[in-house]
């Protein structure tokens, strides 16, 4: 399950400078296991969704370093891997506003974001694609939706605050903005609220007495499909 | 070129006449006929009868039994049970139902400390992609969420934990997006539904295919807002009793140094989460790195029951190539907007839309009588169409709705925007678990149980998206409950009574486990 060295060809990756060779075709996380060194920090969901595992490596003939996910990223003949501590549960706070959130909102939480020097260093590092600078100007512009929109797909590794020369932190800009979003959402669900209001008064109460007072196993195959 | 490209092709050829196949679902005869013929949970050499406590006589997989008549890795003699620290509510493991009790708990006033094996939101639930149900839309109701989810657990759900669930889904996914959930919406500000296999009526309320994505930033950062005491890479190794059957508090080990970590807790509150890491009879999973069941064994020392752990959810469409991604999940909502499955033939065998247990039925059925695709690594699976979702809905549909989907395989050149991918089951969702009450309570007082890691709500067979609707409706109660009896008692007696009880029944029964649990981690690791 961990790793597959059967049949397939070995390839020579360096990690912490020292060279290893491993089984093609594996994950670096996998290629981790296969040296024997066990992962605590720096794993998670080994899907790609929880940023536990963020990595930067070389390849050999490319000058620029590439970041990635380790549990998302094969290893390749040549690789140089380092390893990044992911983002850390300690944080600065940024509570919800009361009223409806201006665009001083979350300046208030993240006054750097001002800063952004539009060096683009966060985009090209995001393993998730995103247009984290974009995401930023949105945010300086208070067009909080469009920074909503922009970090949907964030994962948190925190790749884009490492790289960020003025100490944006890009990805805690577009959470916060997220819920901001969420919580006040410009438009009311209101067919949840109804239902909501309907099981409160009881409307399904006699529903329920006699299904429940019956013999459910009675309704084993009635499809209502 | 090869088997594979050869079946690909008649996949893409056999397209056009597939799309106007219209498929039956099977009779519930026909239905149960498939299951017991080839579902996993079928195979009566991969259980065995559980020798002694609460569930003694029943079956389970050895896998999980093994766990449950393991060794503690404490010996009662060699720790100092003088706690570090005392707390009102103790909650353990920091995926959506822990995060959830602790902010409830919180909120009510508890001085809570959670602790959990990786960082906070390493778990299941960032991973979840579907969604979530809950009973909105005018045409359905909460009763008809409380039949489909029976029917889909084979009756076996417990009857007032299911209705609670549905209950409380409205109120819940309200509570959600207050604390700042970007569910997905209509333009009219409506949430966005859709069905799911097993459902008569679409209420997957999401956001894209990143939906526990969305819930575990959101509860994440609540719990660090609201400055909940946090213990990360400190996972739970045993529960503390009383000696006379209520539980007191619970061990903890600190992962980077190996210390035990005591606490004394008025009320403790298990979220561990699932079993996908013990790879039951050898399957690949869709779960996180720490999904090894450990909330079971440590329970179960204590005296809490069971209930259905003899009974996985292995997800039908679990990715089969490329070998790094085998097990990882393709979400059901893709079969959902019309994604087919089909075999190395070309030729669709079931329809997509059956509860999880008949399709994963039906694919392993289809790979045992050589009609599966055969992978370089030696795995097996069927096609599952992935291009028919632009096709039958529009152009970019799978690129908008599932961007995780495309994301994931593009890493490996695999544009699943043109070609179809390999699938087979994967071990997903322990569908028993601890047995609870209403208020989340296990048979052990004073021990709470919330999200996978109980049993009951679900019966035999987890409807979609019912397991985040479970978390956070139960991991509300749970934290409630919890903090509620926290006002009414002291701190107990710390004691390892349970676990010499537990060793005077090994012995009795014979019962010589060489198995250390709770497991904490699979075994991935080479010993060079
Ligand atoms: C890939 C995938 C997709 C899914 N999609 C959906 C979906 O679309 N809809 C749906 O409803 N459900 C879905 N599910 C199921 C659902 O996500 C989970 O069942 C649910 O999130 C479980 O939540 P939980 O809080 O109980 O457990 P988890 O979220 O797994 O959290 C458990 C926590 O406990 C910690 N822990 C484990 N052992 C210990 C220990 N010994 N000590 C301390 N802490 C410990 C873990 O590290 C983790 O933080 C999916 C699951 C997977 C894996
Ligand atoms: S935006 Fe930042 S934290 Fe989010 S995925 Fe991209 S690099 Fe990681
Ligand atoms: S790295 Fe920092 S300064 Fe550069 S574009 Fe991103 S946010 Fe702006
Ligand atoms: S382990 Fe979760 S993103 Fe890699």
């Amino acid at each position: 399950m961990s790793h597959s060295d059967s049949q397939s060809s070995l390839i020579r990756i360096e990690v912490d400078g020292a060279e290893h060779p491993v089984p093609e075709g594996i994950t670096v996380i996998q290629a981790m296991w296969h040296l024997g060194r066990p992962t605590i920090h720096g794993v998670g969901c080994l899907g790609g969704v929880c940023g536990a595992c963020p990595i930067t490596y070389r390849l050999p003939d490319q000058p620029a370093s590439k970041t990635g996910l380790a549990c998302q990223t094969a290893v390749r003949e040549g690789m140089a891997i380092t390893f990044i501590p992911s983002d850390s549960s300690k944080k600065a706070i940024a509570l919800l506003p009361k009223e409806a959130p201006t665009q001083k909102t979350l300046f208030q939480y993240y006054p750097e974001t001002r800063r952004c020097t539009a060096c683009r260093a966060c985009t090209s590092v995001c393993p998730q694609e995103i247009d984290v600078m974009g995401g930023v100007r949105a945010a300086i512009n208070g067009e909080l939706a469009t920074v909503a929109e922009k970090f949907t797909t964030c994962v948190m590794c925190g790749l884009c605050a490492a790289v960020c020369e003025v100490q944006i932190k890009p990805h805690r800009v577009g959470m916060y903005a997220r819920r901001l979003t969420g919580a006040f959402y410009p438009k009311e669900a209101t067919s949840l609220l109804h239902r909501i209001e309907e099981v409160r008064s009881g409307k399904y109460d006699a529903e329920w007495r006699e299904l429940l007072s019956g013999d459910l196993s009675a309704l084993a195959h009635d499809r209502v499909m | 070129m090869s088997i594979l490209e050869d079946s690909k092709t008649r996949v893409n050829e056999s397209r056009a006449a597939r799309m106007k196949e219209e498929r039956a679902l099977l009779s519930p005869e026909d239905k149960d006929a498939l299951i017991r013929k080839f579902h996993p949970d079928y195979k009566k050499e991969a259980y065995r009868t559980i020798q002694i406590g609460p569930n003694q006589g029943e079956q389970t997989v050895h896998e999980l039994a093994n766990l449950l008549e393991g060794k503690s890795p404490i010996a009662s003699e060699a720790v100092s049970l003088s706690p570090q620290h005392q707390v009102d509510l103790l909650i353990i493991g920091g995926g959506g139902a822990g995060a959830t009790a602790a902010l409830t708990a919180k909120a009510a006033g508890a001085n809570v400390l959670l602790a959990t094996k990786l960082r906070l939101g390493d778990s299941n639930t960032v991973m979840a992609e579907g969604g979530m149900q809950v009973a909105v839309s005018a045409e359905d109701s909460p009763v008809r969420h409380f039949l489909d989810s029976l029917r889909g657990g084979y009756m076996k759900n417990d009857p007032a934990l299911l209705k609670t669930l549905v209950e409380e889904g409205p109120e819940v996914a309200k509570w959600l997006m207050d604390i700042g959930v970007l569910f997905d919406r209509e333009a009219d500000g409506n949430l966005s539904i859709r069905g799911g296999g097993g459902s008569s009526k679409p209420r997957l309320l999401r956001c894209k295919d990143y939906t526990g994505l969305e819930l575990m930033r959101v509860l994440k950062d609540c719990v660090l807002n609201e400055q909940v005491e946090l213990l990360e890479f400190s996972p739970i190794v045993e529960l503390l009793t009383d000696g006379e059957g209520a539980c007191t508090g619970a061990v903890l080990k600190n992962l980077d140094n190996n210390q035990f970590i005591v606490v004394q807790a008025k009320a403790v509150i298990l979220a561990t989460g699932g079993i996908g890491r013990l790879h039951i009879q050898g399957f690949p999973t869709s779960n996180h790195y720490g999904a090894t069941a450990d909330g079971l064994p440590i329970a179960y020392r204590a005296g809490a029951k069971l209930t259905l752990q003899d009974t996985f959810q292995y997800h039908p469409t679990g990715a089969v190539y490329p070998e790094p991604m085998a097990g990882i999940l393709v979400t059901e909502a893709i079969r959902s907007v019309g994604a087919q499955l089909v075999n190395v033939k070309g030729e669709r065998f079931i329809n997509e839309m059956e509860t999880r247990d008949a399709v994963a039925s039906a694919v392993i059925r289809e790979c045992a009588e050589g009609r599966g695709v055969e992978t370089s690594a030696g795995r097996r699976g069927v096609w599952l169409d992935m291009p028919m979702v632009d096709i039958v809905n529009a152009e970019g549909t799978l690129a908008h709705r599932f961007p995780n989907m495309v994301r994931q395989f593009s890493r490996y050149q695999i544009d699943i925007q043109k070609e179809p991918v390999l699938v087979y089951p994967t071990l997903h969702y322990q569908n028993g678990g601890i047995q609870i009450n209403v208020d989340g309570e296990s048979t052990v007082r004073n021990l709470f149980v919330a999200g996978e890691a109980s049993g009951g709500i679900h019966g035999r067979n987890r409807l979609m998206g019912n397991s985040l609707l479970d978390i956070i409706v139960y991991g509300r109660r749970a934290g409630r409950a919890a903090s509620k009896r926290a006002t009414e008692i002291a701190l107990g007696k710390l004691t390892l009574a349970h676990l010499d009880q537990f060793r005077e029944a090994q012995k009795k029964a014979g019962v010589e486990s060489k198995t250390v649990s709770p497991m904490l981690f699979p075994d991935y690791v080479k010993k060079n």
